[in-house]
């Protein structure tokens, strides 16, 4: 069981690395300056021109979007750190801990709320873009699966709650 | 009962085969079941009933 968990432990360190240097990667990619260059047209900007119409703005909430996209995935990322808690506690010998149930309700959060907010952004990025945005063709995307894992998540945290009773019973049973 | 049969608790609790711990545990009521098994053993060990030994208190 010990060497299992060290390799659970050791595989998930991997994935957690891979998804920070992917997310680092794609922020370096992606152009900050733009940000400057929208600062200096608020700054020059005609306080009487519409806002929401001009092309800047547009832009704006271009890169709004797109940081609250980058923001999402940090979140993922640190939902997956919770696994590594886990595993610290399963190695410790504490299968059915308080800890564990919190853990897994709050993976379960987290990926719940990945993919609701992801859909709002993608939509409002579709919005924004004048792209058709095709909800159903949205949910068929892989990241959607999330959604059944955090409810599994759910699940787990609540059958673990089940089993902590149930082993503190036995423990009390003489 | 224990007193009855001059006996110490870890003196039962070692008849029994329970540790110390546990028996203090089923003394004090916080223990949650008793099993037929160790309720036997108990009978056995201080040569009573269970009814000896169990009482109901309301809450």
């Amino acid at each position: 069981m010990k060497d299992n968990t060290k390799i659970l432990t050791i595989i998930t360190y991997v994935v957690l690395l891979s998804s920070v240097s992917i997310l680092l990667n794609d922020m370096r990619e992606f152009d900050f300056n733009q940000f400057k260059e929208f600062q200096n047209w608020a700054k020059a900007a005609n306080k009487n021109d519409s806002w929401f119409t001009s092309k800047n703005a547009i832009q704006w909430s271009y890169y709004t979007i797109s940081a609250g996209l980058f923001f999402w995935r940090g979140c993922l990322i640190y939902g997956f750190s919770y696994f590594l808690s886990i595993l610290k506690e399963i190695e410790n010998g504490n299968y059915f801990s308080d800890k564990n149930i919190k853990y897994f309700k709050k993976i379960g959060n987290i990926f719940i709320w990945y993919t609701v907010n992801v859909l709002i952004l993608r939509f409002l990025l579709a919005a924004i873009n004048k792209s058709s945005f095709n909800f159903f063709n949205e949910l068929k995307a892989e990241f959607t699966f999330l959604i059944p894992a955090g409810l599994a998540f759910f699940i787990l945290a609540e059958i673990f709650k089940r089993a902590k009773d149930t082993e503190e019973e036995n423990e009390l049973t003489i | 009962m224990l007193a009855k049969r001059k006996m110490r608790s870890n003196e039962l609790a070692e008849i029994i085969d329970i540790t110390p711990a546990n028996l203090s545990i089923l003394k004090s009521g916080k223990a949650k079941a008793v099993r037929f098994s160790t309720l036997e053993a108990i009978c056995k060990a201080l040569d009573c009933q269970p009814a000896d030994i169990l009482e109901y208190v309301e809450d």
